[in-house]
């Protein structure tokens, strides 16, 4: 019984840290309609510099404590609203979460260069290790200190929201912004409130994080993804009602409590043991988004404000895969050691960037475990024919296909935040129950063989070979990601993401097109990763890690999410940024958060990235003079008209 | 699907005792109306009325709380937005519901290309994106991006892509808005027009000329209940309606105007 009661009390401490980081959450998106990805990040540069206030430069607890909690991360948030977030307003899903995840990506590179993550750094508990005994059951008073701040939270968030007149407006705004401007608020204000209290209570979970993770110490990575557990409790409250998520960071604690006490270890497989605690708050995101009711189609009036990028005549893009393929023949020859293997696995990971933009750009779903597929891909192909052979990519292929299609089926109720959280959800389950799993990948480094691919007839290729054979597998991506988006299907594609409510009452069912989509992205994704691995030689944990998924589809993102161009590049920079980062001095080691920082800024005005700056389109433009198509104006059959139609788009 | 002119056949569209309410407010109130095909059917009330509600019911985007939807005498209450379509259900919407992303032509395309739809069978010639743009009126830019568009014309091209399923049932929503006084008369006609093809046309509208001149029927909403029902010159002499709403346009037609720009404003509408 009492041991019962001790995983109870630790349980409950844990789920009120989760309660308050989700309810942090659920506080910005009710307010600002964004939902902020970086959250997380927040809690962690808190946990960071209230370490550096309290420990490092001995202040008092009390003075570490309120810099951190009502001076900086209030500033913090300011500034962020301020250059990013309130041009947002009304941006699509995809784009705002974009955004927030260049944020985090960009608190991960401030952390990084600031606290050396090869130093280790203890934060311990605030009062030390006092500890009171109840009903048997020893409680420290930290644990105490956690539970009455989130009891405490709860009373005041009532009080503001439903007291105040500001809290009154903030719940108005995500609303509609002009109608409180009408009535006298302020818009941006209130949303700058909504940034500034999501913020406080990130960093207060950052705190009160930081004492419980002192056997391994503060780590960049780790406090991270803590508060990303957060998001499952959110998801309880549908990331709008505040009680609900409590409860469920609550329950989301005491359900991982009790795993680690309480699951048949012995009948297991231990390697999965090792991950479960790790594994829960995952595997519950996973299934409350299976159980969440489905959203319901709401037509809201859409009208975009940015003209899309134009999409290229298949003459054209034939003719750039032609470019493309040349670029690298002329070039593997001229390049050698690192410099090779950059540009051959960057062009892997362009395939991947291309079935970002065929899912995101063109769809708009949002996939955060792309190279989760991209993994299963190259695994696929590492255990079929001795690890290299035209059966084994083709089986890559279809595995991963066939994977991304089982993933899309449960979230199809719902919309596409939801959907980028199963996918978030699946590619950390899949990293511990599966990729660092020693029964999959076994022995030294736990990776899996993959030869190169040989043309009939032919010994495997070297490496500049090989350079060539994965720029001729992206141009063809390319041609058929472009030739999918002017077809019937993708022309369906882009019309369910502008308008879901117009796409159901022209009678068509967005199940068909969403699943398809998800499996011929992941299907190419897979397709990356078989070569990405022969490239490589194996695959490993490493390369799939959720992290590497997500600066990739942020440098797509950034370079332009509506063109395969753009997925070519970020596959390229997603490559290059780490090998250059090694070559220049510690405080520029994370060159990705730079580049993401710089990135993002961009991305929150010109949705196209740096392909659909005015000023590069327009070179464009005149570099590629549109053809008029008589036909179309005069068409007289169905087919000639369609056919005019995919033509001159 | 009967023949629309079959006097005994069930109406193309019949909604019976349909109540909707949003937490406390009563949307709709036990509304029941049909629309018979060949015919225009005009549906007006105040703003608030309830009209945007009862089309989101009519094609599934909102549930009922009680009552039924029928199309063809078909009772598809319980049928989703696509499903309804396929029986031969197209709207527009009053605000905007473009494909944003596409040009004008493509918008009609992706109805014209839309699996498992009955059509009417209506149009002489095989339909085509440019044909549909021209009926509508839009023709001019068929490659045009949408969001270059202005509003009227946006409208119209939403009219284009209903008609790409070449629908039994025609829901439209203020498709006069932005429109000017040539353009606003072309659609009475087109309306009329396609109405001769044997199609129901269910009209929304707030300019009352153009709803009393091209109706050959006119329900009225208000407060989510229907509060009168006939021809255009008995709803014209109806005292209940006047009361609630055409006297206002008299009085009041400043605060009419400016309580429609601020729900336009607001989107918190609920007719």
């Amino acid at each position: 019984m009492s041991v019962f009661l001790s995983y109870t009390v630790i349980g409950v401490a844990l789920g009120a840290i989760y309660a308050i980081t989700a309810t942090g959450l659920v506080v910005t998106y009710t307010t600002t309609g964004v939902f902020n990805f970086a959250h997380g990040a927040v809690g962690m540069v808190a946990a960071f510099s209230f370490y550096q206030l309290w420990q490092a430069w001995h202040w008092p607890l009390l003075a570490a404590l309120a810099v951190v909690l009502v001076v900086e991360a209030p500033l913090l948030a300011v500034l962020v609203e301020t250059v990013l977030m309130r041009r947002l307003h009304g941006a699509s899903t995809e784009r705002s979460l974009m955004v927030t995840l260049g944020l985090l990506v960009i608190l991960m590179g401030v952390a990084t260069a600031l606290w050396n993550p090869l130093v280790s750094r203890t934060v311990p508990p605030f009062f030390g290790t006092d500890s009171v005994r109840i009903a048997g059951v020893y409680v420290s008073a930290q644990q105490i200190l956690t539970v009455a701040v989130v009891v405490l939270m709860a009373v005041a968030l009532r009080w503001f929201f439903r007291t105040l007149r500001v809290g009154v407006a903030m719940r108005a705004v995500v609303d509609d912004p002009e109608l409180v401007a009408m009535a006298g608020a302020k818009p941006y204000r209130v949303a700058q409130m909504g940034w500034m209290l999501g913020f406080f209570l990130a960093a207060l979970a950052g705190c009160l994080l930081a004492p419980t993770v002192a056997s391994t110490g503060l780590s960049i990575e780790q406090l991270t993804l803590l508060v990303v557990n957060g998001y499952a409790a959110a998801v309880v409250g549908r990331l709008r009602n505040v009680p609900l998520t409590v409860a469920g960071g609550i329950v989301l604690g005491l359900v991982t409590e009790y795993c680690v006490g309480y699951l048949p270890t012995a009948h297991l497989n231990q390697n999965l043991v090792a991950v479960i605690p790790e594994a829960v708050p995952v595997v519950f995101l996973f299934v409350v988004l299976l159980v969440i009711p489905a959203a319901r189609l709401v037509a809201g009036g859409r009208l975009p404000v940015h003209t899309p990028p134009r999409v290229p005549r298949a003459a054209r893009s034939w003719v750039g895969a032609a470019v493309l393929v040349a670029l690298a023949a002329a070039v593997s020859p001229l390049l050698g050691g690192i410099a090779l293997a950059t540009v051959a696995t960057g062009l892997a990971l362009g395939i991947v960037g291309v079935s970002l933009v065929l899912l995101t750009g063109y769809a708009g779903q949002v996939s955060l475990c792309q190279l989760t597929f991209l993994g299963v891909g190259a695994f696929t192909m590492g255990k079929i024919s001795g690890g290299g052979g035209w059966p084994g990519l083709v089986a890559g292929v279809g595995v991963s296909a066939a994977l991304g299609a089982l993933i899309a089926l449960p979230t199809l109720r719902l919309r596409g935040l939801y959907l980028a959280l199963a996918t978030l959800a699946f590619g950390e389950a899949a990293y511990y129950a599966f990729f660092s799993n020693p029964s999959f990948f076994p022995g030294y480094g736990g990776d899996i063989t993959v030869r190169r691919l040989a043309l009939p007839g032919l010994a495997a290729p070297g490496d500049r070979l090989e350079l060539v054979e994965i720029a001729v597998v992206l141009a063809l991506c390319a041609v058929a990601v472009l030739a999918v988006r002017r077809s019937r299907f993708g022309r369906r594609l882009v019309a369910l993401n502008d308008s879901p409510a117009a796409f159901a009452t022209l009678g068509m069912s967005s199940r068909v097109a969403k699943v398809g989509v998800f499996a011929l992205s992941a299907g190419i994704a897979g397709l990356g990763g078989c070569l990405y691995a022969g490239e490589q030689g194996a695959i490993s944990a490493n390369d799939v890690l959720f992290f590497s998924s997500l600066t990739l589809l942020l440098f797509v993102a950034i370079w332009g999410v509506r063109t395969v161009t753009g997925g070519i590049l970020g596959g390229l920079t997603a490559a290059a940024l780490p090998v250059a980062a090694a070559h220049l001095p510690h405080a520029l080691a994370d060159l990705s958060g730079l580049v993401a920082g710089v990135g993002i800024v961009l991305l929150s005005r010109f949705p196209d990235g740096v392909l659909g700056l005015p000023a590069v389109s327009s070179r464009v433009r005149r570099a590629w003079p549109r053809e008029p198509s008589p036909e179309l104006s005069t068409a007289a059959t169905p087919h000639a008209a369609q056919g005019a139609v995919s033509a001159a788009r | 699907m009967p023949p629309a002119d079959a006097p005994a056949a069930a109406p193309a569209l019949a909604v019976d005792d349909v109540s909707v309410r949003f937490g406390g407010i009563a949307a709709l109130n036990d509304v029941s109306l049909s629309a018979p095909g060949g015919r225009v059917t005009g549906l007006i009330g105040p703003n608030g009325a309830g009209k945007t509600t009862l089309f989101n019911v009519i094609t599934g985007l909102q549930r009922p709380d009680r009552g039924r939807v029928s199309i063809g005498g078909r009772d598809v209450t319980r049928l989703g937005p696509h499903r309804r379509a396929r029986l031969g259900l197209a709207r527009t919407f009053q605000r905007l519901e473009l494909f944003g992303t596409l040009s004008a032509a493509e918008n009609v395309l992706v109805g014209l290309e839309a699996p498992f739809i009955r059509r009417a069978g209506k149009d002489r010639a095989p339909a085509t994106p440019v044909s549909l743009l021209e009926r509508v009126g839009v023709g001019g830019a068929p490659d045009s991006p949408v969001a270059s568009l202005p509003t009227g014309s946006a409208r119209l091209v939403e009219l284009a892509r209903a008609l790409a399923i070449d629908p039994q049932v025609l829901l439209l929503d203020e498709p006069c808005s932005g429109l000017d006084e040539t353009e606003t008369a072309a659609l009475g006609r087109l309306l009329q027009s396609l109405a001769a093809e044997g199609r129901a046309v269910l009209l929304v509208e707030h300019d009352m000329d153009v709803v009393l001149e091209i109706c050959d029927t006119v329900h009225v909403l208000d407060f989510g209940e229907v509060i009168a029902s006939g021809t255009p010159a008995e709803i014209r002499s109806d005292p209940a309606v006047q009361a609630a709403y055409l006297g206002r346009i008299g009085t009041d037609r400043g605060c009419e105007q400016l309580s429609h720009l601020r729900s336009i404003l607001s989107g918190d509408e609920l007719g």
